[in-house]
């Protein structure tokens, strides 16, 4: 299990497992979410905390939880360590993915 | 359970198998070495994150799922400079890979890796000879 998903309300939180979180994990992770997300819950707050390292073909799965949720959606990343912050900063998604210090702040943030 | 993936050593040169799943244990590997040399927090990320890309590549468009493929890994580090070269005997990049720009698009789910690799590091060197890639990121230090 990559990530684990629980619901709070309407926001779904999806805790990636992972401290490393690259190509290894991505498959596991887009099938995770394939199960807990695709058609349901439309609010989300990813939670990295754990996540030391993260690689490019980990960000595509998070590009696509993000199509995947739609132009209703909403999508907030908490707890991104300094290398997950390097690796959103150099592929200018950190203009894309809303980015947060901490899981309430995240919440916050996709409850607008 | 550090470095149990490295199956020889040549010289200085550390042999891993091109497994995705291996590319966790070559970084350990660099990262060790890099943080016994005291090389700073911010270049050991952008070392991190372009070993990361280039190693993906070799084993994804390199061997293309060839499961008896070795990746080489040899780590020099002299005052203001860490510099890495990987090895492989997979397929060579097309010519001007690593020096040519690239636009992708915020909703392309790959494609990346090469750009990071320019991003994070100062010098690029590729060449291939006898069946044999070498490619050699040299990553400068402020001291």
């Amino acid at each position: 299990m990559t990530a684990i998903i629980t619901m709070d309300g309407d926001v779904a939180l999806v805790e990636v497992q992972a401290t490393r979180f690259d190509a290894a994990e991505a498959p596991a992770f887009k099938a995770d979410l394939a199960k807990g997300i695709d058609g349901g819950p439309r609010k989300v707050v990813l939670d990295l905390t754990r996540v030391a390292f993260m690689d490019s073909t980990a960000l595509g799965a998070l590009v696509s939880l993000l199509k995947m949720l739609g132009k209703d959606g909403s999508l907030a990343i908490a707890g991104a360590q300094p290398a997950v912050r390097r690796l959103f900063e150099l592929t200018r998604l950190d203009a894309v993915f809303r980015l947060a210090e901490t899981v309430p702040d995240a919440r916050a943030l996709v409850r607008g | 359970m550090q470095e149990r993936s490295c199956v020889a050593e040549e010289g200085a040169v550390r042999l891993y198998p091109a497994r995705l799943e291996e590319v966790g244990q070559l970084s350990e590997h660099v990262r060790a070495l890099c943080e016994a040399a005291a090389v700073p927090p911010e270049a050991m990320i952008d070392i991190e994150l372009a070993l990361a890309e280039a190693a993906n590549n070799i084993i994804i468009h390199g061997y293309r799922g060839r499961s008896d493929g070795m990746i080489g890994v040899d780590v020099q580090i002299v005052p203001g400079s860490v510099s890495l070269e990987l090895r492989d005997q997979g397929e060579a990049v097309p010519e001007g890979l690593f020096s040519r720009c690239r636009t992708i698009s915020a909703d392309a789910e790959s494609g990346r890796g090469v750009g990071i690799i320019q991003s994070c590091i100062d010098q690029i060197d590729y060449r291939s000879e006898g069946g044999t890639n070498r490619l050699r990121l040299t990553k400068r230090l402020s001291r």
